[in-house]
């Protein structure tokens, strides 16, 4: 293994033995000269890089590989976890701005923290060489005005897909970028990418309201629930919509901590069940299929709090409608409140869902709240009523009750300030509370 | 985790009342809207819920809201802690294996317990929410949230149950005592903040402890909103109190806690001798300990030499909160009330503090201001345009 030094402060370790690979990291660092790029281009990762410009800033991303980043690094990366993206910023604009990797992965890696992950058993020497091996491949702010700066910010390991989330920031002012990004390695379980370019229903199939009253009732329409793969037995309620893509629904997820799940197979299910055992945190416990539209969810999502035992799950179908423009997302989402304080088995806790399903319903929204991408949330009927007295069960038996209403949650690429979030007037828990017109009466 | 025991003879408490609790709520209010709050002691909880939930690791606050205004308002429970349990949560703790009717008795209980969503138009609501746990002293952050409004509140909540030669309101005292200048121009704040402190001490010999790199300004409320927003919580811990500005320990600390997600990042603060246009200054020391999240929990906090990427960081954080109205840099090798001592800092920075205004009023992240002071982003300019030129 070799050093080499690229002229714009962005260094990298060079396997001299995988020359092709050297070529593509060197790509990736952003230190490839004109010659190497076409090399790069008859390789797989060029492929994976994507750019978006807005006004005079160009962001491109690409998701590297745990072959690709212990290359790069030396060091197995991905075995702790952890995942480089690289990020290069072409900033035409007049002033500079700041990458925020909180945006891109709440529980992101700084550069030398991940180099301390490696310091067992290496001298001091060496391991001062890897901290400063990893500060250099950092993606570093800010980005100046007229210039470029590319770099790696290090994530959580995502498996299948990942949602790149790059918010950048000046004085009163903000640009964000999202990508959709597939992760080299792992099998991807769902056909999220279809649903994202639009290629999921034929134009014909969807409408596209203009006006919230007959958006409304179409939210109203949806199915009640999701069932089994044959359709014959009902399972969890569809308590939540999300209208938006994935410039603005999906970055307020992101930002909030909220990770694309791989769904169930052995290896993950061995993999949770070790995490359970050990009381570490595994992010990805899988998520079984449920089915809308008679097929499985696009997407599945969940958000780790302190570890296994602890974490909300969502799963999203994309609806065949729209408003104004923007995708409608129709989805299940509960609270595992699994087995923190017990010795129950994991197994069967890991299970467990907050029969109130409207509590994780209501989490959401206030979560999302917080995510500066909601501009207006209402509730709608559509799911019907089950009392605590006579709840209904899921496919897994679990009993669950709820008032009957979904969350509709409409986001926008402006970013909103917790002030400034419009309530419909819609529906209203318990039906006895008149939402008051009077805006902002308050203060 | 703690299983909650004693749970096969669990009864529906037979003195549920919470008058010595509503006793001692601490109470604040804006506009039409009053609120107060009081964290349970360990015995609160056995009387109430049957069981000792502080033991669990569950800090439970009672709360009222008396919402006199004309608007429904939400009582955002992810403001007040991110990873808060639901009331279900915690009575599943209790349940036993084939309890069928205990375990259904304990569900409605909790339910019946729970702070209820939403707080209609002039109605009052109180009830019980379920946090983690912090000592001494919790910043209880309040956000309301109704149709394109917002009333934000934080108390400061005194911890029942703790040990003896802990004062809940020191931070509050301090605060109040402070009579240095009242600075009312950004450029002799700026000044004030080149001539403070350059680091901490530690111990007789006065060795450099850490750099003072954060600033931030306004009131307690204003701080701690954003910082519990982004899931910060109080926190201190020994190494924390060899630490010391103006001779004295740490003010308050605090640090990020859901296990797994963040660095360990530790944010220390002591209360500035002069305030700006009338709201207190905090010196802060920020800082991550070597090996972070990888590091074995009961180790020493050793300083982790790149402090200016704990401090960068930070700024992203803050940036998040809805609460960071103006941003700066301020050179910070200035002043320093000891005698300066040639030992080598146990650290690298670029010596600039990063200086946070902080507003009530929450802010998107595009509202924040960038001020003039230290051109951070034309230095790094030149040091890059340096680099490419070699």
């Amino acid at each position: 293994m070799s050093q080499r030094w690229n002229s714009n402060g962005f260094r990298i370790v060079c396997p001299v033995r995988h020359r092709l690979l050297f070529v593509l990291v060197a790509l990736l660092v952003g230190c490839a000269t004109p010659q190497t790029n076409q090399r790069v281009q008859e390789g797989g990762v060029e492929a994976r890089t994507q750019s978006k410009t807005y006004k005079g800033l160009t962001v491109s991303t690409s998701v590297l590989s745990a072959e690709e980043s212990a290359e790069a690094y030396g060091v197995p990366l991905a075995e702790k976890g952890i995942q480089p993206v690289w990020v290069r910023v072409d900033n035409n604009e007049a002033q500079a701005f700041w990458l925020l990797a909180q945006g891109m992965d709440a529980g992101f890696f700084p550069a030398s923290e991940a180099a301390e992950a490696f310091a067992a058993g290496r001298t001091g020497e060496e391991q001062a060489g890897l901290a400063a091996h990893f500060e250099k491949l950092a993606f570093r702010n800010p980005v100046p005005p007229g210039s470029t700066v590319s770099g790696h910010v290090l994530t959580n390991l995502d498996e299948g897909v990942k949602l790149v989330q790059v918010d950048l920031i000046s004085s009163k002012q903000s640009r964000s970028f999202s990508f959709m990004s597939a992760v080299s390695g792992f099998q991807a379980d769902y056909h999220v990418r279809e649903a994202f370019s639009g290629s999921l229903y034929i134009e014909s199939e969807v409408v596209d309201y203009d006006d919230l009253g007959s958006l409304r009732r179409a939210l109203e329409a949806l199915p009640c629930c999701t069932t089994n793969a044959d359709g014959s037995r009902q399972g969890d309620p569809l308590n939540l919509v999300i209208i938006g893509g994935l410039s603005d629904a999906f970055p307020a997820l992101v930002r909030r901590g909220w990770r694309p799940t791989e769904a169930t197979r052995i290896e993950s299910v061995m993999k949770m069940i070790k995490s359970a055992l050990s009381g570490e945190r595994y992010r990805y416990a899988p998520v079984s299929p449920l089915y809308v539209y008679g097929r499985p969810q696009e997407l599945a999502l969940q958000k780790a709090r302190d570890n296994i035992h602890q974490r909300n799950h969502l799963r999203l179908w994309l609806a065949p409608l729209r408003y104004q423009g923007k995708q409608v997302w129709v989805g299940q989402i509960s609270r595992d409140i699994g087995s923190r304080f017990t010795i129950h088995s994991p197994y069967l806790t890991t299970h467990k869902i907050d029969p109130n399903v409207d509590e994780a319903r209501d989490a959401l929204i206030e979560d999302m709240a917080y995510s500066q991408n909601l501009v207006e949330v209402g509730l709608v009927a559509g799911v019907g009523t089950a009392s605590k007295d006579m709840p209904r069960q899921n496919l897994t038996t679990d009993p669950y009750y709820t008032d009957g209403f979904r969350a509709a949650l409409i986001f926008d690429a402006k970013p909103t300030s917790l002030t400034d979030i419009g309530f419909l007037q819609w529906e209203s828990p318990g039906g006895a509370i008149l939402l008051d017109q009077d805006r902002g009466a308050v203060q | 985790m703690l299983a909650i025991s004693g749970c096969a003879t669990w009864q529906a408490p037979a003195d549920p009342s919470v008058e010595n609790i509503r006793a001692r709520a601490i109470s604040e209010s804006s506009g039409d809207v009053d609120v107060k709050a009081a964290i349970l002691s360990a015995e609160d909880t056995r009387r109430i819920f049957g069981a000792d939930l502080n033991a669990a690791g569950v800090q439970v606050i009672w709360v009222e809201v008396d919402n006199r205004s004309s608007v429904p308002l939400r009582f955002m429970h992810t403001g007040t802690d991110a990873n808060y349990y639901s009331p279900l949560e915690v009575a599943w703790s209790l349940h036993v294996t084939f309890g069928g009717a205990t375990n259904d008795r304990i569900d409605d209980y909790f339910d019946a317990k729970a702070f209820e969503n939403p707080i209609p138009a002039r109605q009052l609501r109180r009830g019980f929410i379920f946090t983690n746990p912090e000592p001494v002293v919790k910043l209880f952050n309040i956000d309301l949230v109704g149709n394109r409004t917002m009333v934000p509140f934080t108390l400061i909540l005194p911890v029942p149950d703790t040990p003896p030669g802990k004062d809940a309101t020191a931070l509050s005292k301090r605060v109040a005592a402070v009579r240095g200048p009242d600075y009312q121009t950004a450029e002799a704040l700026r000044a004030a903040l080149e001539a403070a402190p350059c680091c901490t001490r530690v111990g007789a010999e006065k060795a450099i402890g850490g750099p003072v790199n954060v600033v931030m300004v306004g009131t307690l409320g204003d701080l701690g909103s954003a910082l519990v927003r982004r899931g910060y919580r109080r926190d201190l811990r020994s190494d924390d109190f060899v630490q010391r500005v103006y001779g004295r320990p740490p003010d308050i600390v605090i640090r990020k806690y859901a296990q797994g997600v963040d660095s360990s990042k530790w944010v220390r603060f002591w209360v500035a001798p002069f305030r700006y246009r009338g709201r207190p200054v905090f010196l802060c020391q920020v800082g991550r300990p070597v090996g972070g999240r990888f590091a074995a929990n009961d180790g020493p906090l050793v300083l982790q030499v790149d402090v200016d990427e704990a401090r960068n960081h930070f700024v992203g954080d803050m940036l998040y909160s809805g609460g960071l109205a103006q941003l700066g840099f301020v050179d910070g090798d200035g002043g320093d009330d000891d005698a300066p001592v040639a030992v080598p800092k146990p650290y690298q920075t670029d010596g600039l503090r990063a200086v946070f205004v902080m507003a009530t009023r929450p802010l998107s992240m595009s509202d924040t201001e960038f001020l003039d002071w230290v051109p951070y982003v034309r230095q790094r300019e030149a040091e890059a345009s340096g680099l490419a030129a070699e």
